[in-house]
């Protein structure tokens, strides 16, 4: 599952550059390609954080448990 | 665009008072670190002096764009510059990912005997390779100092995800604005830039509450290599977080001015790519420092 999440992250991050590439390029072709890359990483992204929530209230990922406060 | 000849820029001054801004407020933070009584109005005033050069340089900048001085080699340059600095940006926050995952994966075991490395206790005695590592082990047994043995979970549905789902909300709200100012609907893009800037602005507020929560329970910077990387990665994070508001709200703004059209909305582009990369950086974090 962690692989899957990870998976969907790279790949959110290949739309962000391919905004880059369509700022860089700019012109009506460029604009259009940066809106619709950043509007897909967006949806991604929100997909992303709810299947977090799905999954781990199914029990299919958990929390890393990494994330600790010193108790004094 | 009112010619296609070689764009070259006119003398400025701008560029001095820059380097004067950047140096006093530097010589002013390393003296503050050394508490040096001077070191806090000196480092004030270069951040002063260095506001001022950025509101007046980019002010110039707008001025001469809203005025047609530049043409579509002088555009060109800008994307150029956007491109290296987002770069630059991308580069930034992968060391901070890469040292938090470096000491996680890598370091912290080596230091408890893993992979043929040395067996740590030898060394510092009473020290545990456990993640998180909140004590650094060369200051244990001086001035009272114990490793960490007490911990409490911290509740990832808690303040971590709440923040998560303002900043992706605010991604949401950017893309209806992006999407309204290519549809020329001017009161819907400033409704949804003026949405953006308020959800960035709760989400600072929550991430100032969390850190005094963190500070109180004895989170801090000093905490270990733990502590340092949690802090720097979420720090400078927070820190690209009230950038963004700046520059969404000096965009807002511009939109307000009438400065965009369908056409030329460049600065627009630049500060929506930006927003949606710290939004990525955030779900990174939320995911690499909770989750995986």
């Amino acid at each position: 599952m962690s692989l899957f999440v990870i998976a969907i992250l790279v790949i959110i991050f290949f739309f962000l550059g391919s905004a880059v590439i369509g700022l860089l390029k700019g012109g009506k072709a460029g604009s259009d390609k940066m809106f619709k890359a950043l509007r897909v990483r967006i949806i991604l992204s929100v997909f992303l954080f709810i299947f977090l929530l799905v999954a781990s209230q199914f029990g299919w990922i958990e929390p890393n448990n990494f994330n600790l406060l010193p108790t004094q | 665009m009112s010619n296609e000849k070689y764009y070259v820029p006119h003398g400025t001054y701008w560029p001095i008072i820059g380097s004067i801004g950047i140096s006093t407020l530097f010589i002013g933070f390393a003296n503050q670190m050394h508490d040096v009584s001077w070191g806090w109005p000196v480092m004030v005033l270069g951040f002063a002096i260095t506001a001022f050069m950025m509101f007046g340089w980019l002010g110039t900048v707008v001025t001469e764009s809203v005025s047609g001085m530049y043409n579509s080699q002088v555009d060109r340059s800008f994307r150029w510059g956007m491109s290296w600095f987002i770069f630059s940006e991308v580069m930034f926050f992968a060391a901070f990912f890469g040292a938090l995952l470096y000491a996680r994966v890598l370091s912290v075991p080596w230091l408890g005997g893993e992979y043929n490395n040395i067996y740590t206790p030898q060394l510092w005695e009473g020290f545990k390779a456990s993640w998180p590592l909140l004590t650094t082990p060369g200051d244990v047994g001086q001035n009272g100092v114990a490793f960490s043995t007490n911990f409490k979970l911290v509740n990832t549905w808690g303040l971590p995800a709440l923040n998560t789902g303002l900043l992706l909300t605010s991604g949401v709200t950017l893309t209806y604005a992006h999407h309204a100012l290519r549809a020329g609907h001017r009161d819907a893009l400033m409704a949804w830039m003026l949405a953006t800037i308020a959800l960035g602005v709760v989400f600072l507020g929550f991430q100032i509450t969390e850190y005094g929560h963190a500070y109180h329970d004895g989170l801090k910077l000093t905490s270990g290599i733990y502590g340092s990387t949690f802090y720097l990665l979420t720090g400078f994070h927070g820190f690209h977080v009230t950038i963004g508001v700046i520059m969404l709200t000096v965009i807002l703004y511009r939109i307000q001015k009438g400065h965009f059209n369908l056409e030329n909305h460049f600065a627009f582009e630049g500060v929506a790519w930006y927003w949606h990369f710290v939004d990525v950086v955030w779900l990174g974090l939320f995911i690499f420092v909770y989750w995986i």
